[in-house]
C-alpha cells in the first residue's frame, strides 16, 4: 500500500516537472517585476497582448531593483516595461557593456520631489481640517514649519521622509536636504523600503496629520491621494545632482535584454512603439485600488477606453486579433 | 480516644486517583473498596485507582514506625497524606488530636513549617544553593532571620556529621553525603514528626549502613517521632520498633519485628519475612544491633551513669571522637570511677571481641560469639563503631 | 462540472476586507493611544542611546575585555572581542552600532518583561499550553512584513515599531524555555519545598525559578541572537543603524561596504552570545 502511494506521487512529480520544463520555450516572454504598482500594470498590458495578438507564453519574475536588472543582463527575464533609469545604478553600464539595449521610452513626463497632502496647505473644509501651513510653496518654505512636522520619536526636530535608501535619488534628497538648511530643525528619515513610505503616506492622509516626504509619479499613491509636489528651483542638471533644483522627469525606458530582439522581432516592434504617459499610468493604477481590481482586469479596462492606443502601437491585423479578444468574456 | 503519648494517627484512611471526578464512581469505589474488593476489581468496574484503601495506623510519641511493601503498595502515597502533599479522599489523620485533613491552606503550612518535616527518596535537594543554604531552607521559608537560622543549620550539619561540608556546593557530595544532608534540613525545623520515604533506598549498602546507624543515633539524641518508608524488610525489623506491612494499598499486619517473625499474620507476610531469612541474615551486618547506650571517652563516668540508667542497661559502648571503639565500661565500673577507686580510663574494658567484617557470614562468628562475655562489637575499616551482636541475635538467625 | 474537481472552487471568501477596516478604524480613532505609547518608547530608545553614545569608545572596549575575563576567564578571548570591536569603530560604525545596540537592548528589555512572566504562567497553568503554543508558533513563522506594516500604520515608521516587530519575533524562545525549565524541575525537589510549608509564591522564587535558571537562562540568550537577526528587517520600516546601511549597500548593489556592515552585526551577535552563553554555564554549575 505504502509502495504504491510512493509511486503514485513519484508519477505526479514527474509529470509536473515535466510540465515545468516545458515553459521554458522559444514562445516564452518573461517579464521582470520589481514589485512596484505601476510596472506590474504595463507587464499585465503588454502580457495580455503578447498572449493574444503573437499567441506568446507570458511569465514574470519578481525580485528587487538590483536583482532584476543583473537578470535582465544575464537573459534570465528578457523585458522590464519600466526602468528607470536615474534610479538603477547599474544602467549605463549595462548598456555600455552590450547587456541590455533600449527599446524605447515607456514615459517621461512624471514627477519626483518633496510632496505634502494638499490639505496641509488648503485646508479641507469636506474633513474639517483648517489649513495648516497657507504659506508652504516651495521647498525652502519648509525650514519655518519644522514644529508642523514633528518628528515623534524625536520631538524636538522635524521629520522630512526621504527616498528609498539605496536608491540614487535618495542621495540627491539628502543633499537636498542639506542644501536648504532643513538639517538644522529636521531628522531626515529613511523609511527603509516602498512599503513603509506608502504606509507613512496613507495612514498621515486618512488621520489628516501633517506630512512632508519623497514622493513620485506615478504611482497608486498619486493616483489615490491629493498630493502637491513642493516647488524648487528650476531644473539644471548639475544643480539637480547637487540636490539644489527640481528633479528632471526621469526617463522610464523599456529595456530588454540584448538578445531577445532577434529571438522575438515581431513582438520587439511593438514594445519599440509601447508608450503611455504618467497620467494614463496614475488612472489605471488609481482604477486598480477603487475597484480592487486584478492587474489583468486593469489591462483590459485600460486597453477598451484608450482603444486609439492599439492602433498606435499595432499594426491592424494585430490590432484587430487585440479587439476581438477584448471583447471575449 | 487518642491516648496520651500517641502523636500521630491514622483513622480508616483512602486515597483514590481516576481519571474520573465523578461523585458516582467513587462511591461504587468505596462500596467495593469496604466490601473487601480487590484494587484491581475496583479498577476494572469503576475506572479508578485505589492507592490506599482503608488504612489505620497509630505512631506513639518516641517511636520509629516503618511501613513497608513493594512499589506500588501505597507506601509513598501513605506518607504524602501525613503532611497532604496528598489529599486523602477520605479518612482522618490526627496529629495530636487535631484532624490535619480539615485544616486549610494557612494552618497545613504552619503544620508542615513546624511540626511535620520530610525526607526524600533521592534528597529534593536544591542543587543551587550550598549544603548550609538547603539545610536553612526550611527555617527560610518560615521567616527565621539571617543568623538564627544558619546557627541552627551548622548546629544540624554537624550533627549529622557534614562539619566542615557547609559551604560545599551540592554536586560535589556523595549520595550518603546528601541524604546526611536532606536529614539535617529535616531536622532543622525541630519538627515533631519525621517522614522518610525511602530514604535510604537509593544508596549502596554500605553507605545505607552507616546512614541507618545514623539515624538511630539521632533518633536517641533528639527523640523525634519516625515513619519511615521502605520496601527492604531488613531494614524495617533493623530500624523499626513496629513495622506494618502494606499490600495493594491496605494493611496487613502491624506488628513489632520479633512478633511479626513469631506470628506472621498471613503467608504474604510469610514470604516477606522469608526474604529476610534466605537472603541477607547470613552475614553480620543482618544481624547487628544497635547498642541503646554509648558514651565518649571524653564524657566521664557520670554520663555513662546516666545514660545507663536512662536506659536501664548496665553497661555502656565507650567510643573515640570519630566513633571509633575503645572498650565498655560495665555499671559496677562507673561507680568505682565515681567513688574515686579508678579514673574513667582505668575503668573502661577493653578486650572485647570485635568484628571488623561487615559481611562475614554469622557462622563464621558462632564460636566467637559463644565464648565472649559481652556482645561482640563490630566495626569498620576505619575502626568505627558500627554495632554490636549479642549471642541471642546469632542463634535466632538459624532458627527460620 | 470536472472544472469544479480540478481547479479550487471559486468560494471568494473576503476576511481580508474587514481586516483592513478594523486597522483602519482603530487607527483614526484610536490613533492618540498609539502617539502617547509612540513617545514613550521612543524616549527609552533615545535614553538607552544616548547612554550608549556617553561611554567613550575605549570604556566601551575595556568593559567588553574586562566583562570577558570575569565571565570566561580568559584574557585571550577579551583581547579578540575587544579587537573586533574597535574594528567596527575604525570602519566608521560606532555610531550605527550604538542606534542598532538601542533597539537590541530596548526589545530585549520588553522581551524579557513580557516573556518572563508568560512563561512563567504557562508553566503553572495546566492546559494554557495548547492555546498559546500555536500563537507563539504564529509569532516565530509569520513573515515579518505581514505585522510590521501595520505596525507602521498604527505607530508610524521609525524604531517603535521596530522594537515592536523585534519583541513579537524574539520574545518566543523566552516564553518558550522558561516554561520548559520551570516545568522540567525534578517533581521531588518541588514537592520537598511544599513540604517545608513554602507558599506557592516562595515554591516559585526559591525553588523552581533558581532550578530553571540555566535552561531560562539559554532562553534570553536566543531572544537576544533573534533580536540582533532582526536588525536588517527593522531597517525596512526606518529605523537607523547598521541594519539601515546594510539596506542601502543591498540596494545599490555595493558588496563590500553590505559585506562590511553585516559583519558588524555579527560581532555584535558573536559578543553577546559568549558573554551571555559563559553566563549560562556559570549560573549551571
Amino acid at each position: 500500500m505504502k509502495k504504491k502511494i510512493l509511486q503514485l506521487l513519484g508519477m505526479v512529480l514527474f509529470v509536473g516537472l515535466l510540465a515545468g520544463c516545458g515553459s521554458n520555450n522559444e514562445k516564452t516572454v518573461v517579464f521582470s517585476d520589481a514589485g512596484w504598482d505601476s510596472v506590474k500594470f504595463h507587464n499585465a498590458v503588454a502580457g495580455l497582448i503578447a498572449e493574444k495578438a503573437y499567441g506568446l507564453k507570458v511569465e514574470t519574475m519578481n525580485g528587487s531593483t538590483p536583482i532584476m536588472e543583473a537578470a535582465l543582463v544575464r537573459g534570465d527575464v528578457d523585458v522590464n516595461m519600466e526602468l528607470w533609469t536615474d534610479n538603477v545604478a547599474t544602467y549605463q553600464a549595462d548598456k555600455a557593456a552590450g547587456g541590455i539595449v533600449d527599446l524605447g521610452i515607456n514615459f517621461d513626463d512624471n514627477k519626483q520631489g518633496l510632496y505634502v497632502p494638499r490639505y496641509v496647505i488648503e485646508g479641507d473644509p469636506q474633513r474639517g481640517i483648517a489649513p495648516m501651513a497657507p504659506d508652504l510653496h516651495k521647498v525652502s518654505d519648509l525650514a519655518r514649519y519644522s514644529k508642523l512636522f514633528v518628528d515623534e520619536e524625536n520631538p524636538s526636530k522635524g521629520r522630512i521622509y526621504g527616498a528609498i535608501p539605496g536608491w540614487a535619488v535618495d542621495e540627491v534628497m539628502f543633499k537636498k536636504y542639506k542644501h536648504y538648511g532643513l538639517d538644522k530643525n529636521y531628522v531626515y528619515f529613511r523609511p527603509g523600503s516602498e512599503a513603509t513610505l506608502s504606509t507613512a503616506f496613507v495612514t498621515a492622509y486618512e488621520k489628516g496629520l501633517p506630512i512632508v516626504g519623497y514622493n513620485w509619479e506615478p504611482t497608486w499613491i498619486s493616483g489615490k491621494l491629493d498630493l502637491v509636489l513642493l516647488e524648487d528651483a528650476p531644473y539644471n542638471q548639475a544643480g539637480f545632482e547637487a540636490g539644489e533644483t527640481a528633479a528632471p522627469s526621469v526617463v522610464v525606458m523599456v529595456s530588454a535584454n540584448s538578445r531577445f530582439p532577434k529571438r522575438q522581432p515581431e513582438f520587439t516592434e511593438f514594445l519599440k512603439k509601447y508608450h503611455t504617459s504618467s497620467a494614463l499610468t496614475a488612472e489605471a493604477l488609481a482604477y486598480i485600488a477603487d475597484n480592487k481590481a486584478t492587474y489583468d482586469q486593469a489591462a483590459r479596462w485600460f486597453l477598451q477606453k484608450h482603444d486609439n492606443l492599439l492602433t498606435q502601437w499595432l499594426p491592424p491585423d494585430k490590432a484587430q486579433t487585440m479587439r476581438a479578444a477584448l471583447k471575449e468574456q | 480516644m487518642q491516648e496520651k503519648d500517641t502523636v500521630l494517627e491514622v483513622k480508616n484512611l483512602y486515597k483514590l486517583f481516576g481519571p474520573y471526578d465523578f461523585l458516582d464512581e467513587r462511591k461504587a469505589a468505596f462500596k467495593l473498596l469496604e466490601l473487601g474488593a480487590s484494587r484491581m476489581d475496583v479498577m476494572e468496574t469503576t475506572g479508578i485507582m485505589a492507592a490506599i484503601s482503608d488504612v489505620s495506623f497509630s505512631v506513639k510519641r518516641g517511636e520509629l514506625f516503618v511501613l513497608i511493601g513493594l512499589s506500588g503498595s501505597g507506601k509513598s502515597t501513605i506518607v504524602r497524606c501525613l503532611n497532604m502533599l496528598h489529599k486523602p479522599t477520605k479518612g482522618e489523620i490526627l496529629i495530636d488530636g487535631e484532624d490535619i485533613t480539615k485544616y486549610n491552606e494557612k494552618q497545613l503550612q504552619e503544620l508542615r513549617r513546624t511540626k511535620v518535616s520530610m525526607v526524600f527518596q533521592n534528597g529534593g535537594l536544591l542543587s543551587h544553593r550550598d549544603v548550609l543554604g538547603n539545610v536553612a531552607y526550611g527555617l527560610e521559608v518560615r521567616g527565621v532571620g539571617k543568623e538564627e537560622r544558619e546557627n541552627k543549620a551548622m548546629e544540624m550539619i554537624n550533627m549529622v556529621g557534614l562539619t566542615g561540608y557547609e559551604h560545599e556546593k551540592l554536586s560535589s557530595l556523595s549520595g550518603g553525603m546528601k541524604q546526611r544532608v536532606g536529614i539535617a534540613r529535616a531536622l532543622a525545623n525541630d519538627p515533631d514528626i519525621l517522614l522518610m520515604d525511602e530514604a535510604f533506598s537509593a544508596l549502596d549498602p554500605l553507605v545505607k549502613n552507616d546512614l541507618q546507624f545514623e539515624l538511630l543515633r539521632i533518633q536517641e539524641r533528639m527523640g523525634k517521632t519516625i515513619v519511615f518508608i521502605t520496601h527492604d524488610i531488613n531494614e524495617a525489623f533493623k530500624l523499626g520498633n513496629r513495622v506494618g506491612i502494606l499490600r495493594d494499598g491496605r494493611m496487613v499486619q502491624i506488628d513489632t519485628p520479633e512478633q511479626m517473625l513469631a506470628n506472621p499474620a498471613d503467608d504474604y507476610v510469610k514470604k516477606f519475612i522469608h526474604n529476610v531469612n534466605t537472603s541477607k541474615v547470613f552475614c553480620v551486618r543482618n544481624i547487628m544491633s544497635t547498642p541503646s547506650c554509648i558514651v565518649k571517652d571524653s564524657d566521664g563516668a557520670n554520663t555513662a551513669l546516666t545514660s545507663m540508667r536512662a536506659n536501664g542497661v548496665s553497661s555502656a559502648y565507650v567510643v573515640g571522637d570519630h566513633m571509633n571503639f575503645i572498650g565498655i565500661v560495665t555499671l559496677e565500673g562507673a561507680l568505682a570511677v565515681r567513688d574515686g577507686k579508678k579514673t574513667f580510663s582505668e575503668a573502661i574494658i577493653r578486650d572485647v571481641l570485635q568484628v571488623n567484617d561487615l559481611d562475614a557470614p554469622v557462622a563464621d562468628i558462632v564460636p566467637l560469639a559463644a565464648n565472649a562475655a559481652f556482645p561482640l562489637a563490630v566495626v569498620d575499616e576505619e575502626k568505627v563503631f558500627r554495632g554490636i551482636i549479642t549471642k541471642a541475635s546469632v542463634l535466632s538467625s538459624f532458627v527460620a | 462540472m470536472t472544472s469544479c474537481l480540478l481547479n479550487f472552487p471559486n468560494i471568494n471568501l473576503n476576511i481580508a476586507e474587514p481586516i483592513d477596516e478594523f486597522v483602519r478604524y482603530i487607527n483614526i480613532n484610536y490613533g492618540e493611544v498609539f502617539v502617547a505609547a509612540k513617545k514613550m518608547l521612543s524616549i527609552f530608545i533615545n535614553g538607552i542611546n544616548g547612554a550608549l553614545d556617553m561611554i567613550p569608545w575605549w570604556l566601551m572596549i575595556l568593559l567588553v575585555v574586562f566583562a570577558t575575563k570575569k565571565l570566561m576567564n580568559s584574557y585571550r578571548n577579551g583581547v579578540i572581542y575587544g579587537g573586533l570591536l574597535f574594528m567596527i569603530g575604525a570602519c566608521g560604525y560606532w555610531h550605527m552600532m550604538n542606534e542598532t545596540l538601542a533597539i537590541v537592548i530596548t526589545a530585549v528589555i520588553f522581551s524579557l518583561l513580557i516573556g518572563l512572566p508568560i512563561g512563567i504562567a504557562l508553566a503553572a497553568v495546566r492546559g494554557a499550553d495548547t492555546i498559546v503554543r500555536p500563537i507563539l508558533d504564529a509569532m516565530q513563522t509569520m513573515p515579518t512584513f505581514v505585522y510590521m506594516i501595520p505596525a507602521v500604520m498604527l505607530l508610524g515608521p521609525g524604531k517603535v515599531p521596530a522594537v515592536l516587530a523585534t519583541v513579537v519575533y524574539a520574545v518566543v524562545p523566552v516564553i518558550r524555555l522558561t516554561s520548559h525549565g520551570i516545568r522540567q524541575v525534578d517533581q521531588e525537589v518541588v514537592e520537598a519545598s511544599r513540604s517545608f510549608g513554602s507558599s506557592s509564591w516562595q515554591t516559585l522564587f526559591k525553588v523552581q525559578i533558581p532550578q530553571a535558571l540555566p535552561t531560562i537562562m539559554t532562553g534570553i540568550n536566543q531572544t537576544m541572537m533573534m533580536a540582533v537577526a532582526m536588525v536588517v528587517t527593522c531597517a525596512m520600516i526606518g529605523a537607523n543603524g547598521l541594519g539601515m546601511e546594510v539596506l542601502i549597500a543591498i540596494n545599490r548593489m555595493e558588496s563590500g561596504r553590505g559585506i562590511i556592515a553585516g559583519f558588524a552585526i555579527v560581532i555584535i551577535a558573536i559578543i553577546i552570545d559568549r558573554l551571555t552563553q559563559s553566563l549560562v554555564q556559570k549560573e549551571g554549575k
